[in-house]
C-alpha cells in the first residue's frame, strides 16, 4: 500500500514540475545573477556572461566564482585556466578569454570600495 | 661583490613574483535529514537522522603551470584529507599530479561535493554509506569520494574551438582488505589505522579518457571510459577491477547525466568454501563476484529560485555471498528520486528529495531527504 502510494506520488510530482516547467519556460534559467542586473551590462558582457553561466554551472554552482572575493584580473586568469583544464570541461581557449571579459567586468563592479556593486548571485 | 649581488637577485623575490601567488578559498557544508517513512526500524538498515558534510579548500596558483590543493572534509567519519597535491603541468597537454587525491574516474566525482551536485544523496554507483540497506551490499560500486595516494598524468587537447579531447592515467596505491576478505573493505581503505600506504607493495593503476563536443555555445556533450586495476589483499592476490562509462548532455538549460559502472571482485575460498558460503560453487574457478551499477539524471531550472532533477538508478551485485548474508546470487536494487533545489539566498540552497527504493531482496522502501547546503 505504501509502496504504491509513494510510487504514484513519485509520478505525480514528476508531472506536476514538467508541467510547471512547460508554463513557465526556463531555457535561460541557470544564470546565478538576477536577469535585471545582467540586463544592465553591455551588450558584449551580457554574451560573456551566458557562456559563463553555461560553462561554469556543469561542476559546481555559480556562486562559487560569484561570491569568490577576487578583484585581480591575473588572478582570474590562472583560475579559469585551472578551470578550463579541467576533464570535460567544455571552454576552449576561446571560450576562457570570453568568460574572463564577465570576470573582469564583474570584478571591476564588485572590488571593495565600488558604489556599483551588482553582487546578489541566485545560485 | 659582484657574485653577492648576483645571489641576493636570485634568492630575493621581486615584488611583482611576490603578488603572482594567488590562493583561492572555498568550501561547503550539507546538513541532512534522512527519513523513511515506509518503516518504523529503519536505524537497522540505514543512518536515518541527522548527516553532516562539510569541506574546505585552499587551491594557490604559484604560477599558471604550478599549483597545490589542500582539501579537508567532515563527514561521517570526522575529519579526513580529501586533497593535498601538486599540479605541474607542462602544457595543456601534459600535467602531472603528486600527491593525495581523488584519481580521475567517471563523471560524479568530481562533483562529489554535496554544494556541487543538485541530489541530497549520491547516484548508486558511488554511494558511500547513505544508502538503504549499505550493509547487506557493503556500499556500492565505487564510493565517491574515491582519495588515494599517488601519481597521475593527465591532460586536455583541444581540436579547434569545439572538440575537446581529455586523458589520464594514474598509478595509486590501491583499495584495501583482509587476506580473507570477500570484499573490499571501504573502512580500510581510507582509514589511517593501518598507516595511508599500500598494503601489498602492488600499485594499482588506472585511467580516463574523455571527448567532449560543443554544439553550440549552449549545447554540448561529453563521453567518457574510465578503468582501474589492482590487488587489494596484503598477499596481493585478490584482484578487483572497475569499468565505466559516462554521459554527460546539455541542451541550453537541459542537464542529462548518464554513468554505468562495473566492479569485478576476487573473495578468499577459504579452506572449506561450504561453511563460508551460502550457496554452493558449480564453478570453483568462478571466485569474484560483479556489482554494477548505473544513473540517469535530468536537471532543469524552472525558476531562478527553483531548479528540479528526476533520477533513476540502480545497482546490481551477482556471485555467491557470504553464508550469513540475506542477499541473493543475483540481487538488484532501483531507485526513483524526484527532488528540488530552493535557492534561499546567494550561496544557501533549501535541497528536498523523495525517493522510491525497489529491492529484489527485502520489502520496498519510500525516504524523504530534506537539507540545508551552503557553499562559499
Amino acid at each position: 500500500m505504501t509502496t504504491k502510494f509513494s510510487r504514484y506520488a513519485l509520478w505525480a510530482l514528476l508531472a506536476l514540475g514538467l508541467g510547471l516547467g512547460c508554463v513557465t519556460g526556463g531555457s535561460s534559467r541557470r544564470g546565478g545573477l538576477p536577469p535585471s542586473t545582467v540586463a544592465a551590462y553591455p551588450q558584449p558582457v551580457q554574451a560573456a556572461y551566458k557562456l559563463f553561466a553555461v560553462k561554469c554551472s556543469r561542476c559546481h554552482t555559480l556562486s562559487r566564482p560569484l561570491n569568490a572575493a577576487i578583484y585581480d584580473y591575473a588572478h582570474w586568469a590562472n583560475y579559469v585556466t585551472r578551470m578550463r583544464r579541467h576533464s570535460g570541461s567544455g571552454i576552449s581557449p576561446a571560450d576562457g578569454e570570453e568568460i574572463l571579459v564577465f570576470l573582469n567586468y564583474y570584478a571591476d563592479q564588485n572590488a571593495p570600495g565600488t558604489k556599483t556593486a551588482t553582487t546578489g548571485a541566485q545560485q | 661583490m659582484r657574485g653577492w649581488l648576483l645571489a641576493l637577485a636570485l634568492l630575493a623575490p621581486t615584488s611583482a613574483q611576490a603578488f603572482e601567488i594567488e590562493r583561492n578559498f572555498a568550501g561547503s557544508a550539507q546538513l541532512d535529514y534522512l527519513m523513511v517513512p515506509s518503516t518504523i526500524e529503519a536505524r537497522g538498515f540505514t543512518f536515518d537522522g541527522f548527516t553532516t558534510e562539510l569541506a574546505v579548500k585552499v587551491a594557490v596558483d604559484f604560477t599558471e603551470n604550478f599549483s597545490a590543493n589542500v582539501k579537508i572534509c567532515y563527514g561521517c567519519h570526522g575529519f579526513e584529507t580529501d586533497m593535498a597535491f601538486v599540479d605541474m603541468r607542462v602544457a595543456d597537454q601534459l600535467n602531472f599530479r603528486v600527491g593525495r587525491m581523488n584519481p580521475s574516474f567517471g563523471d560524479f566525482p568530481l562533483r562529489h561535493d554535496p554544494a556541487n551536485h543538485r541530489a541530497n544523496s549520491k547516484p548508486l554507483p558511488y554511494d558511500m554509506g547513505r544508502m538503504l540497506r549499505l550493509r547487506e551490499w557493503n556500499m556500492s560500486v565505487l564510493p565517491a569520494p574515491y582519495v588515494d595516494n599517488g601519481l597521475e598524468a593527465n591532460g586536455t587537447q583541444w581540436f579547434g574551438d569545439d572538440v575537446q579531447l581529455d586523458y589520464a592515467a594514474y598509478i595509486m596505491s590501491g583499495f584495501k582488505g583482509q587476506n580473507d576478505a570477500l570484499d573490499l573493505d571501504f573502512i580500510q581503505s581510507r582509514s589511517g589505522s593501518l598507516y595511508y600506504v599500500d598494503n601489498n607493495s602492488q600499485p594499482a593503476f588506472g585511467g580516463r579518457a574523455a571527448l567532449t563536443v560543443n554544439f553550440s555555445d549552449y549545447t554540448s556533450g561529453t563521453l567518457g571510459a574510465s578503468g582501474m586495476y589492482g590487488h587489494y589483499d596484503p598477499a596481493g592476490e585478490l584482484e578487483y577491477f572497475v569499468l565505466g562509462l559516462d554521459l554527460y548532455l546539455r541542451i541550453d538549460a537541459l542537464v542529462i547525466r548518464a554513468e554505468y559502472l562495473l566492479r569485478r571482485t576476487e573473495y578468499a575460498l577459504g579452506s572449506d568454501p561450504s561453511s563460508r558460503f551460502r550457496y554452493a560453487f558449480e564453478d570453483p574457478g568462478r571466485n569474484f563476484f560483479i556489482k554494477d551499477g548505473f544513473y540517469a539524471e535530468l536537471e532543469y531550472p524552472f525558476a531562478e529560485w527553483l531548479e528540479g532533477y528526476y533520477r533513476f538508478d540502480g545497482m546490481r551485485r551477482t556471485g555467491n555471498v557470504a553464508r550469513t548474508s540475506p542477499l541473493s546470487k543475483t540481487s538488484g536494487i532501483l531507485r526513483h528520486t524526484l527532488g528540488a533545489n530552493i535557492v534561499v539566498q546567494p550561496g544557501l540552497r533549501l535541497k528536498v528529495s523523495m525517493e522510491h527504493w525497489d529491492f529484489s531482496d527485502f520489502d520496498d522502501e519510500f525516504a524523504i531527504h530534506t537539507g540545508i547546503t551552503a557553499n562559499f
